[in-house]
Order: C-alpha cells, then structure tokens, then sequence
C-alpha cells in the first residue's frame, strides 16, 4: 500500500530520518513507536509531503507526487499530533472541513452522519466549539474531521497525548474498530502496550532508524522495551 | 451564565443564523437611511461618503483577517493603486468612469500579485512585510511623474456621470453609489464564509497545516483572498478618486488607508460582516465631528483612546456588543468565545 526506501528527511540542515525503510499493508494497522526523538512525528510529516525529503515514497507501487493537499485529496490523511481541531469552529464544521476533496462532497451529509454514529459524543456537541472539547473528544473530532476526507490511508499521531488513561481506552477502541472496517491505519504512539494490542505491524524507531520491525503478535513486550530505552540485556521493572 | 442542553442546542444556533441574516438586513437598512436620519445637510452627507468609503475598506481589511488569518498593514497600496489607476484610466484612456472603477480594482489586483511571496510569511512578519510593499507604491507614484503628475498630483479627470437622469457626481448620488458597493460586498463576504472554502479559510487562520492535511490547498485559497481584498480596496480608492477629483501620492498612499480601516474593523468588531462597516461609520464621525472640535491638531490622539476603552471592555467591538444585547437570556453555546472575558 504505501512503502518507503531509503527515506532521508529532517528540517533543513538538520537530518532527523536516515534511511528509513518500511511497508505499510493494506488493510493491516501498522504501529510507529519509539522515545521522543526517535523520528516518528518527523516520518508521518515527511509522508504527508509537509517535509522535503530524500529517497522514495510509494503508494500503490507509484511514487508519491504533489503537495500535502494533492495527497490528501488521492487519500494520504493525517490526523496531527496534539489533534489541531479547529477551535473557533463548532464540531460539524470541523467534521465538514474533512470532506474538502471534491470526491468527498457530494454524499458530505450521508457522511456526516456516519460519522455521528461512529462518535455519538460528536452528535451531541455539533454545535459546541471545538475548542470548548476535552481532550478525548478533541481527538474524536480530529479522527472524525480525517475520516471525512476518506482516506486510503489514515495516518494517526499520537491519539494517546494528554489523555487521561481512560479516555485512551476508550480512543483505542474506536480505532481498533475503525482498523475491522478495513481502514489501512498507520499509528504512531509511546504507549507501547496499547499500541501493541492494536497493532497487526510493529516497527520501533530510535535516533531515527528503524531498529525493529516484526508482526505484533511475535512481540514480546521485555524485549521490546530493553530495545526501546536502548538497555542491553537489562531487565525491566516497571512497564507500565 | 447557564448553559443550554445538547437538546436544545441545535435550534438555538439555527434561529441565531437567521438573527444573523436579519441584523445584515436591518444594519444595511440603517445604512441607507442615515442621510435622512442625520439631517441631510451636505456636509454630513459628505462625512458620510468618507465614512463609507472607509466602511469598504475596513470591510476589505477584516475579509483578509478572517478568511485566511492574514492582518495587512499595507491596504494603503491596494487603495491608492485603485484610486490611480482609475482616475488614468478615465482621464487618458476615456474610459467611462463606472468601468475604470471596476478596472481600478482589477488593477489594485494586480499590484498584489507582487505580493504573493510574502504569503510565506504569517502572523506578525507578513503585516510588516505589506508594510514596506505599501511604500514601494508611493515612490511609484511619485517618481513616475510623467504618467502621474508626480508629487504635484492629478487634477484634471472625470467624476461620477448621470446615469438615467441621476447625477451619481451630487453628494446623494454618490452616497448612494458607495453605499450600493459596500452593500454588494458585504453580500460577496457573507456568501464566500458560508461556502466550503469559505469554511476552510477560516480554519487556516487557526491552523495551516492542519488544513493542509485534509486536503485544503491553503496557499492557493489565500492567494485568492489577497486578491479579493485588494480589489475590493482598489474599488473603494477608485470611488473615492472620482468623488474628491484630487489625487496626491501622499494622500492616495497615505498610511491613514492602512491604519484607519484597521482601528473601525477592531472597535466594530473584526470577526463579523457589519462590524467593520459600521465601526468605520462610527469611528469616522467620531473623529471629524466629536474629536476634531475638541483637539484640532492631533484630534487622533482621541481614537487611540477610544479604542483601547473598546478593547478592554468589549473586545469583540461593536457587533459584539449588540450581539450580546440580542441574545441576553439566551446564551447559546456556539457564541461561547465571543462572551468570554467580554
């Protein structure tokens, strides 16, 4: 589905991804983790053609051409990091900014109110600020606002940020059944172990590199922690 | 302060949208009767012209703000090139003065497509940025003498003509000409923010990239608001050319073109439609009737004054303020920001 080769990107001078080499399966969720400044955020903002880059990015076997807003348009959608809802706009309109691709347009209502049934909190805060949200409902409407514009591919960042453990629960579940209606989700996340009970991909990122891509299921949780905080053979106590 | 159940939420907003609807209609009613409610005398009507004239122009500040996050120190040059360029139009060229007006506003257009670079910039380096573009426009105007009289100004072009009977060049007329204008592109305004690019526009002044990501060409869009603003700001200048028949770089140029429209679109409240325009109504009459008795030299000392009093106590302007008259005792949640800290 999306695939990269010999991905080199960072922001001017400063080199942040050194050959970063990944497959992205159709239909499968591909988790992203790593330590702050392991590239992650970096990765997805040079995928979404908000970073100049070096290498190749394919989707569908072609390599990836035009602007961020090109590639949103062909289905390469992000929802960003720290959600960036819309906070002067009220919940619909920001759900209906999703759908600004033309292809999207025409059935806007039909999906607006597939979106509502995906998120009944929405339906109930329509005419709210955003910005007036918590924190988990903020993410709800920036998944919401990235599922309008229906993607091919959904490219999530972090839902996990700030929320209270709870509302991540309840985050998660909302993306493990978007991941069984057969969206192709890439997500990047630090909570290792939720992102691990979603995850049919896995690929760990430190400094940069990729160090680590296995099927989620193989993973060992220890053994992926002592490569997370780069301990050689040290036992871990306190995963959380 | 309460707050409305979710139940009740949807037709408070719908019945707000048509409130909305119906102040436009009764603002712009207020507008047309103003003359008549202020006497009539042909000085007040003049004061009223400039009024508007400066109504069009905040109107064309607050678009560039609101739909694209843009905040524009320069409309100076937009006016001033509208007002040039239509007056040459019509003294060298004959052409008639209602299509120079137009063609001034095209023209204005023009000049800000050298400003496209500057589009790379946000916030607080674009408005400087304009500002030193306004500059360029003046030295223009006053080097190329040959074509603009130089610093010695125009003198010798058309005004306003009799269109079916009516004298357009009389102050009533020309009243009626600005305010049929500011009219046609409150109504443009309106009808760009309810669209779906209108929507985006607004969500790219909170958050570009954001916007991006979902498929919103923002460069493109904003592009697209720098032209609207200048032309609509090149339509004010050219309609002011032909109703004072005087134009000087200094005073075609003049920073008051670009810091006036931003004092009325503030104090009547930048985010709505009729704030700027009213704000510009009120603030302009303020200042030559009020402000220029008390202080003569300096009088704009007084709205500076003004200004700071309505920022801090109604920081939504104006149209804040009626807003909130309207919907005291039915505080509805949509309008929750604008009340905050008012």
């Amino acid at each position: 589905m999306l695939e990269t080769r010999n991905l080199t990107s960072g922001y001017g001078a400063i080199t942040v991804l050194w050959d970063v080499n990944l497959t992205f399966r159709e239909g499968a969720l591909t988790a992203i983790v790593g330590p702050n400044g392991a590239g992650k955020t970096t990765l997805l903002r040079t995928l979404t053609g908000l970073l100049p880059y070096q290498g190749e990015i394919l989707m569908g076997g072609q390599p990836l051409k035009g602007k961020t807003w090109d590639l949103a348009a062909q289905g390469l959608v992000m929802v960003p990091e720290g959600r960036l809802v819309f906070r002067d706009m009220t919940v619909e309109e920001n759900l209906c900014l999703g759908a600004y691709p033309e292809r999207c347009r025409a059935d806007l209502a039909t999906n607006i109110e597939r979106m509502y049934a995906f998120f009944p909190r929405l339906k109930e805060r329509r005419h709210q600020l955003a910005g007036s949200l918590s924190g988990g409902e903020a993410q709800m409407v920036a998944m919401g606002r990235g599922l309008m514009a229906k993607p091919r591919i959904l490219l999530i960042d972090e839902p996990s940020l700030g929320l209270a453990p709870v509302i991540v629960n309840e985050v998660f579940d909302i993306i493990r059944k978007l991941k069984e209606e057969g969206t192709t989700i890439v997500l990047i996340e630090q909570n290792t172990r939720i992102a691990l009970s979603v995850a049919d991909d896995l690929h760990l990122m430190r400094s940069g590199k990729v160090i680590l891509s296995e099927k989620a299921a193989g993973i060992d949780l220890d053994r992926l922690h002592d490569l997370y905080f780069a301990r050689e053979g040290v036992k871990e106590e306190a995963a959380q | 302060m309460s707050v409305t159940s979710p139940a009740t939420s949807a037709p408070v907003a719908s019945s707000r949208f048509q409130g909305r609807g119906a102040l436009l209609g009764a603002g712009l009613v207020i507008l047309a009767l103003l003359p008549l409610l202020t006497g009539a005398s042909p000085y007040m009507l003049g004061l009223l012209i400039s009024a508007l004239i400066l109504s069009g122009l905040a109107l064309s500040w607050a678009l560039l703000g609101n739909l694209g996050g843009m905040v524009s120190f320069g409309h100076a040059a937009f006016f001033g090139v509208g007002s040039y360029a239509s007056a040459l139009l019509a003294a060298k060229l004959g052409v008639p003065v209602l299509l120079a007006i137009p063609l001034g506003g095209v023209v204005a257009t023009l000049s800000s497509i050298a400003m496209l670079p500057a589009l790379r910039l946000s916030g607080p380096y674009f408005a400087l940025a304009i500002l030193a573009y306004a500059q360029i426009f003046r030295i223009l105007a006053t080097e190329l003498d040959w074509l603009t009289g130089g610093a010695a100004g125009l003198q010798r072009y058309p005004g306003l003509p009799t269109l079916f009977g009516i004298d357009l060049a009389d102050r009533a007329g020309s009243y009626v000409v600005v305010l049929a204008c500011v009219v046609l592109f409150a109504v443009v305004y309106v009808l760009l923010r309810k669209s779906h690019v209108g929507t985006a526009l607004r969500a790219i002044a909170e958050s570009e990239d954001a916007t991006r990501v979902v498929g919103v060409n923002a460069t493109l869009l904003k592009s697209w608001m720098l032209f609207l603003s200048a032309f609509i700001a090149g339509v004010f200048g050219a309609l002011n050319a032909h109703i004072i028949g005087f134009l000087e770089p200094d005073y075609a140029f003049s920073g008051v073109w670009s810091v006036m429209p931003i004092i009325a679109a503030v104090f009547g409240g930048y985010r709505s439609v009729l704030g700027p325009i009213f704000g510009a109504v009120v603030i302009y009459l303020f200042d030559q009737v009020i402000a220029k008795s008390l202080i003569p030299v300096g009088h704009q000392i007084l709205l500076g004054i003004v200004l700071a009093i309505m920022v801090l106590l109604a920081p939504n302007g104006l149209a804040g303020l009626v807003r909130r008259f309207f919907t005291k005792g039915q505080f509805n949640k949509t309008s929750e920001k604008s009340h905050a800290g008012a």
